[in-house]
């Protein structure tokens, strides 16, 4: 790599018309990233208000409805405008077409769209919280979501146009892996992570129109009287939690899997190791994203639907955790005699590994009908999905900005005060959830602003660790903006972690305006730690 | 990318008027009573002409097969959400443990307060007969 390279995407061309206009995928993804980390600040504040007033029985801080309206908002930032849009929109566009070695995705202009439409059902959302709120939980249930009078209507619609932005943006990813790969660059020589953004886009483009569907639904019983879920009108409000968990079971996996396309990014590049079983990884996250399909009445085994279909989804469910297994096994036998090195990233990967099995086999338990009735809409599901989904998906994705940094930016942070703040994560993490699946096991239930006595140490304890996590995620991510500031300049061409895959061998750091100088010719596999020698380069 | 197909207005013509017919059959069929299966028909009925535009106006016949499969796979898709769901509604409480579960839905409920309920065979019937529903009175 030359060190002639002046030229960047950030600071060529110049003007804030050049990013407000921009076709590049990167400055996309750079947009997309602000936007989820202002929206992950946000939900963040939410969930500490509602763990202050927890720390101890009593409305101390906010009354029983704030306490609905913060809850219902939290969820719905944090899943709807942050982890769903903003991580395939963030990571995957900065690293997708440099990834397969294109000078862009398959649609440009349809990219920025879907960033715009992105932010126009933000909009709506953030309206929401301006004209007071909405008080229906993010699963949006009815019958009290057709009468409750707080803005489901602009959530609903918010999260209606939002669909569209992930619809567009798995189109564009699945076009771009289709078209846009370089000659030689083989399905199997793919990176995971690529692997990962398509099972993610099929699943996005499969699963977001029922979401669509349901939202419109849920307007014309609300507008028109039209008895869709309402019994008294002829519907059935079972059909709702059908409509939605067929697309929400799904929406788990658009959150996870782009995170298990991360850790088989940072495990063999941080252990210097060949990946172990890269057919079986590409294959599980395709199976994940089918079997996910067929599961989702487990989110309904106390809604009363029959005993028949209990049995079947819950079978079903046993099934997620197989190729969930095979992935975890493939990761802990790559760094097996590998020469793991205790970067940030690979900091990040281990939490992963540790806290999504934990996440993983509490889903499993919940998967069981005669277990789950019991902890149903108690603070075990409440500590399951979030091990799953900050535990997993936030986790895997700090540990992926940690990783790509220095590619996306050129600048590097300061090592040791992110090693501090991901060990920080994750004592604070681990405080303040595992409590939670103690509390749900003696039966606190979950969406409550108050509780009784029994339930105050493990409150407490819960919220005191939150404060850590908190403030731990924020110097996480202060310290990454930091070395922005600072301008603590990598090499163009340094290869700090000894990737092998095109960002790392064939582009510039920060990459160049149309990523690469020719086009890359490959040279060897993503992972081929045991045929070829990768330095790892830094600054000169 | 595969040259393009030129395709001839007598087939366009003829697809026209296949769907101008299911149309017809549609409308047709509205007038037999067929109980539940009404519905059925006039869904399946609805999938072959949106096929058919997909296939013969869309182009989709003689496209790139990968466009096909994504056109069958939310068939699938939609496939699956529906029997799926009614391994639900047709068994709802098949345990028979409490008769108010067994069929909880007033399944002549009208869309308008205004409209009168009728029963199956469109005979008018009386608001309140839902209180003594001969369904309950089994248990
Ligand atoms: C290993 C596979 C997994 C299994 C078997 C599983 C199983 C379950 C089950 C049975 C429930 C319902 C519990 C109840 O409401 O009573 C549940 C809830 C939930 N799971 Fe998982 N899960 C798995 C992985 C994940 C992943 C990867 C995510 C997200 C990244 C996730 C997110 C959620 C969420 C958000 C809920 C709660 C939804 C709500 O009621 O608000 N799960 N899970
Ligand atoms: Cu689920």
């Amino acid at each position: 790599m030359s060190n002639k390279t002046k030229q960047n995407y950030l600071n060529h061309p110049k003007g804030i018309m050049s990013w407000l206009l921009t076709l590049d995928h990167k400055r996309i993804g750079l947009m997309y990233l602000f936007s989820g980390i202002l929206f992950f600040f946000l939900g963040g504040l939410l969930a500490l208000v509602m763990r202050f007033e927890l720390a101890a029985p009593g409305n101390d801080i906010i009354s029983n409805e704030v306490y609905n309206n913060v809850y219902t908002l939290h969820g719905a930032i944090m899943i709807f405008l942050f982890i769903i849009p903003a991580i395939p929109g963030a990571l995957g566009n900065i690293l997708l077409p440099l990834m397969v070695g294109a000078k862009d995705v398959a649609f440009p202009r349809l990219n920025l769209a879907s960033f715009y439409i992105y932010s126009f059902g933000a909009l709506f959302a953030m309206y929401t919280i301006i004209n007071g709120g909405v008080d229906t939980g993010w699963t949006f249930y009815t019958p009290y979501s057709t009468q409750s009078s707080s803005n489901v209507v602009p959530m609903t619609l918010g999260i209606f146009i939002i669909g569209f932005s992930s619809i567009l943006t798995g189109l564009n990813f699945i076009a771009t892996i289709h078209k846009m790969r370089i000659p030689g660059l083989t399905w199997y020589k793919l990176p995971l992570f690529v692997w990962a953004l398509y099972g993610t886009s099929l699943v996005q483009i499969t699963a977001t129109p029922v979401l669509a569907i349901t939202m419109v639904l849920l307007m014309l019983e609300r507008f028109l009287g039209i008895g869709i879920f309402d019994p008294a009108l002829g519907g059935d409000p079972v059909l709702y939690q059908h409509f939605f968990w067929f697309y929400s079971h799904p929406a788990v996996y658009i959150m996870i899997l782009p995170a298990f396309g991360i850790i088989s990014e940072i495990i063999p590049v941080h252990s210097r190791k060949k990946i172990w079983g890269y057919k079986f990884i590409a294959y599980s996250t395709l199976s994940i994203a089918f079997i996910g399909f067929l599961v989702w009445g487990h989110h309904m085994f106390t809604s009363g639907q029959s005993v028949f279909s209990q049995i079947v989804f819950s079978f079903i469910t046993y099934f997620v955790g197989i190729p969930t297994g095979v992935k975890i096994f493939s990761w802990i036998l790559t760094m097996y005699k590998g020469q793991v090195s205790f970067t940030p990233p690979m900091f990040y990967a281990l939490s992963f590994l540790f806290l999504f099995t934990i996440g993983g086999l509490t889903g499993i338990f919940l998967g069981a009908v005669a277990l789950d009735i019991h902890l149903h809409d108690t603070y075990f599901v409440v500590a399951h999905f979030h091990y799953v989904m900050q535990g997993g998906t936030i986790v895997a994705f700090l540990g992926g900005l940690h990783h790509w940094w220095p590619k996306s930016f050129g600048v590097m942070y300061n090592q040791t005060i992110a090693n501090i703040a991901a060990l920080g994560v994750f004592i604070g993490f681990n405080g303040t959830f595992f409590p939670q699946f103690l509390l749900g096991l003696r039966g606190m239930p979950r969406r409550y602003a108050t509780y009784d006595e029994q339930f105050v140490e493990l409150h407490s304890y819960s919220t005191f660790w939150s404060g850590i996590l908190g403030i731990s995620i924020f110097i996480a991510v202060m310290n990454l903006f930091w070395s922005f500031i600072k301008k603590n300049k990598v090499d163009p061409g340094s290869n700090p972690w000894g990737g092998m895959t095109l960002e790392w061998t064939h582009t510039s750091s920060p990459p160049h305006p149309h990523n690469f100088e020719e086009e890359p010719v490959l040279q060897h596999g993503p992972y081929d730690y045991d045929k070829v020698i990768v330095d790892k380069t830094y600054k000169k | 990318m595969s040259e393009h197909h030129i395709t001839p207005l007598r087939t366009y013509l003829i697809i026209a008027a296949s769907l101008l017919f299911l149309s017809g059959v549609t409308v047709w069929v509205s007038y037999i009573d067929l109980g539940s299966f009404n519905i059925v028909l006039a869904m399946f009925v609805a999938t072959v002409k949106a096929s058919l535009v997909a296939f013969f106006f869309m182009h989709l016949l003689w496209d790139d097969k990968k466009n096909l499969t994504m056109f069958l796979m939310s068939l699938m898709f939609f496939g699956i959400f529906v029997t799926i769901t009614m391994l639900d509604t047709e068994f709802r409480g098949d345990l028979g443990l409490n008769p108010e579960t067994k069929d909880p839905i007033n399944k002549r409920a009208a869309f308008y307060d205004t409209l009168p309920l009728t029963d199956t065979h469109g005979h008018p019937v009386d608001e309140h007969s839902d209180e003594h529903h001969e369904d309950k009175d089994h248990h």
